[in-house]
């Protein structure tokens, strides 16, 4: 029983998600995602990361435009979907702008060192 | 400043001094001056010469050099030999930096405007006095109209990284550079050609044409060296400008094109290879994308055709046309850098950046070659997010396709201006002069007025720090620690460079960094700003443990790496993953998908074009009061052809005044076949309104007092080649 109410609610939260990633077409707030980016991705997404869980280092520099609408489409494969999970469907939205908007194929590309 | 100076000289009576010492100096008595501003502790030093690493910053071009200092004096400035970017040359602008250090007419402390804006009364204020200040009026502003309601400029400088840093943590997006009165548009036409903004190989380049570019004056290193290098090993240059520049004297051919027209020429050259199969086929086929949009957009613009347009003979466009062919792929048309000239200066671009890549000279040696890593670290911090803040930037929407980082200056003056779609109340700049440089100073004095602040950090009292509320001294660049900085030096490759103290900072002056600093401290934003500049350096050196060694003892690391063939089996970073001869986004954002030409607007009877540049003496408005450089270029002429100027009765050195619809200047006339008949030139960076710029005060006109301010219509770049003048002798 447990398991089928943990089962509906993963599902709930994943028709949200789907919900929020079709706005994604939509207008974000990029200023917010760059941000929330910082706050909820950064740590282990940058060079020099530590921890438990370690991945590339991103920023909106590392894929393309459509790169980025394919790993919000399918976040739930990545490995740290449960961090995804825990965000709101707007601050998802705001989090893609941004990284979409200031992609490497964007029309204003996030600044490099 | 140590109040352990020479001799028994205490702070108080070194400042005194100092005032004295500018009278001295004014006067033509330099020497004991120095040493009068010398600390004790660098007089120690006394009878050891010095030789020590930095890097100029005269100009952008960030050069190395050596300074030779002897009892605490920098006494010459001499090139690194061993900088590759600027292949072991310092300029003319460069050696005078000696005198941007013993300036007399350099900012000593702290000022507090006393009169009106623009009326000179200023009372001095302790560092403390004014920090002060200064965060309580930023408070103010940011809790009234939120942290948008301040906008930040900042120049071409190492340290501008830290105004970005310090309004970004403040809040505020407004953030405005000095690219949006330069090269915005060439960036957005390359950009939107290749997936990025490529370098010139000038130096393996047999065959290149300058369409406006001006690189024996306007110097880009290492690209004016390696042309006149490549030249001596045969390359051919070819000018297209209405004005008779150093460049087009040591041309090989100069065309004087119709200003406004040099698409025109481009399409033609575009026919010609097209309908003649002279690009490279199989570059064209794997690489690009739309060459059959193309083939059929550019059957209209026959060299036949561009002859009425361009005023360069057909046959001409037609034989340069092949000869860029026969020397493909190591030929080019040269990017250039100060594209801020017509209302169309992107698509005017994307002309020349088709052209290159008919050519198919990309990452091939002679041909457009891209930028590399240079292996820095950005160290990164995490800034707060103010919810009350509104959505955008201020000048957001105001061009179809703006870089959200640069921003456009000319769209941010009209939005303070209106106070739409929010109001702006304050303003921060550090070493940026709109008031010189933005096209319609009227306006920028207006936009000045609409703001309840103004703070002001330069090393003189330049035109804009005249109308602010507050001005704040920095020290020059040889009394500097600033951070290391990545240089691209297309074929030199890449180098890291850093700049220490050569002598320590005189009278009152403080780095922005340190600036920024303070007021975080007393906004409560500190923890942004909890770092000395050594921890900063540290951090950006962390992959390349080696390099600050290299530094100390070379002054340059140079980082050669691979310049061709870098693309290899890469997507290129556009829709199509090709080189955009179609762009594909730009048809959704209603902007032609390919260059389609208008012809300029016709000078009307009576008038000419007024056009804009610089000489090798010149940085625009930060270079025209320096000593040295003041006795080279006093003041600034009216270029006229003599057959008009002879119609209004104008001789050799008349006064004339020059008017435009937004305002007129007078200077004096230069009567030369140099320039076309329908066109007067004016240099930047003269008719200042300071008088805290004792050389050139009263000296020439400014061209921002009589250019409109027109922009480009896709980058919101300025468009300074789109007013016309009328010409009367005084």
């Amino acid at each position: 029983m447990k398991q089928r109410i943990g089962s509906i609610v993963l599902a709930i939260i994943f028709l949200i998600c789907s919900i929020g990633l079709v706005l994604a077409e939509s207008k974000g707030n990029a200023r917010k995602g760059k941000y929330l980016f910082r706050k909820h991705c950064r740590a282990c997404h940058s060079e020099g990361a530590a921890g438990d869980r370690v991945g590339k280092p991103l920023s909106p520099l590392t894929k393309t435009q459509a790169d980025w609408k394919k790993v919000f489409d399918g976040y739930k494969d990545l490995e740290c979907k449960d961090a995804w999970e825990k965000l709101s469907e707007k601050d998802l939205l705001d989090i893609f702008t941004y990284l979409h908007d200031h992609a490497y194929d964007s029309p204003s590309p996030a600044k490099c060192s | 400043m140590s109040t352990k100076t020479r001799g028994a000289i205490t702070r108080r009576s070194f400042l005194k001094l100092s005032g004295t010492a500018t009278a001295a100096a004014v006067l033509g008595g330099p020497g004991p001056v120095l040493h009068a501003l010398v600390p004790a502790e660098d007089i120690s030093k006394q009878g050891k010469a010095q030789k020590l690493f930095s890097a100029c910053d005269m100009c952008f071009n960030k050069c190395g050099l050596i300074a030779r200092v002897e009892d605490g004096v920098v006494k010459k400035l001499d090139p690194n030999p061993k900088f590759l970017k600027s292949r072991g040359m310092l300029c003319a602008r460069g050696n005078a930096g000696v005198k941007q250090l013993y300036d007399p007419d350099r900012l000593k402390y702290p000022l507090l405007r006393k009169g009106a804006r623009g009326e000179g009364k200023w009372q001095r204020l302790t560092w403390d006095e004014a920090l002060d200040h200064a965060a309580e009026q930023l408070q103010k502003i940011g809790d009234k109209y939120t942290r948008c309601g301040v906008l930040f400029m900042a120049g071409s400088d190492l340290q501008s990284k830290f105004v970005h840093r310090f309004a970004e943590v403040f809040g505020s997006y407004n953030v405005i550079s000095h690219e949006s009165n330069c090269l915005l548009s060439r960036n957005r036409a390359f950009l939107d050609t290749f997936g990025e903004v490529p370098l010139p190989d000038v130096l393996n380049c047999k065959y290149v044409i300058m369409a406006g570019a001006n690189r024996f004056e306007a110097l880009v290193t290492p690209d004016s060296m390696d042309m006149m290098t490549a030249m001596k090993n045969g390359a051919k240059l070819v000018v297209l400008d209405p004005r008779f520049t150093k460049t087009a004297a040591l041309a090989y051919e100069w065309h004087p094109i119709k200003p406004g027209t040099d698409m025109a020429f481009f399409l033609a050259v575009a026919h010609v290879l097209v309908s003649e199969k002279l690009y490279d086929e199989k570059f064209v086929q794997e690489k690009t994308f739309g060459i059959e949009q193309l083939s059929q957009h550019v059957k209209q613009y026959s060299p036949e055709w561009a002859e009425k347009e361009c005023e360069i003979p057909a046959k001409d466009i037609r034989r340069i046309a092949r000869e860029l062919a026969a020397a493909a792929p190591a030929a080019m048309i040269y990017p250039g850098r100060r594209t801020s000239d017509y209302e169309n200066s992107t698509q005017i671009r994307r002309s020349f950046a088709i052209v290159n890549a008919l050519l198919g000279n990309w990452d091939r040696p002679g041909g457009l070659i891209t930028a590399s890593k240079v292996g820095l670290r950005k160290p990164s911090y995490d800034p707060p997010f103010y919810e009350e803040n509104p959505f955008e930037r201020i000048d957001t929407g105001r061009s179809l396709m703006m870089f959200e980082e640069e921003g456009s200056f000319k769209h941010a003056r009209d939005a303070v201006i209106e106070g739409k779609p929010y109001p702006v109340k304050g303003c921060f700049t550090y070493k940026i002069n709109p008031m010189q440089t933005g096209a319609n100073r009227q306006k920028t004095i207006e936009m000045i007025h609409k703001l309840d602040f103004m703070l002001t950090v330069d090393i003189a009292m330049s035109d804009t720090a005249w109308m602010a509320d507050l001005v704040l001294p920095a020290p020059s660049y040889l009394e500097r620690l600033d951070p290391i900085a990545g240089l691209q030096g297309a074929s030199a490759g890449t180098c890291l460079v850093t700049r220490d103290p050569v002598v320590p900072a005189l009278f009152e002056s403080k780095p922005v960094f340190w600036i920024v600093t303070e007021l975080a401290k007393r906004l409560e934003l500190g923890e942004y700003f909890n770092f000395t500049m050594e921890e900063y350096r540290k951090e950006q050196l962390k992959d390349l443990p080696d390099a600050m060694d290299v530094l100390k003892k070379d002054g340059v690391l140079n980082r050669p790496g691979k310049l061709y063939g870098v693309y290899e089996g890469k997507a290129f970073k556009t829709l199509s993953k090709k080189i955009e001869l179609y762009n594909k986004r730009y048809p959704a954002l209603g902007i032609d998908p390919m260059p389609v030409y208008s012809p300029p607007a016709k000078v009307p009877r009576g008038r000419f074009r007024i056009v804009v540049g610089r000489n090798a003496y010149i940085t625009q408005g930060s270079s025209t009061n320096n000593a040295l450089l003041h006795e080279l270029v006093p003041e600034n002429t009216l270029w006229v052809h003599p057959k008009p100027a002879g119609k209004l009765g104008i001789g050799h050195n008349d006064m004339v005044k020059v008017k435009s619809s937004v305002g007129a200047e007078k200077l004096k006339a230069r009567l030369t076949k140099e320039i076309r008949e329908d066109t007067v030139y004016m240099d930047t960076g003269f008719g200042v309104l300071s008088k805290g710029l004792s050389n050139v005060h009263g000296m020439g006109a400014c061209i921002a007092a009589i250019l409109e301010d027109h922009n480009d219509e896709i980058s919101g770049n300025m468009a300074m080649h789109e007013t016309m003048v009328t010409v009367q002798k005084v």
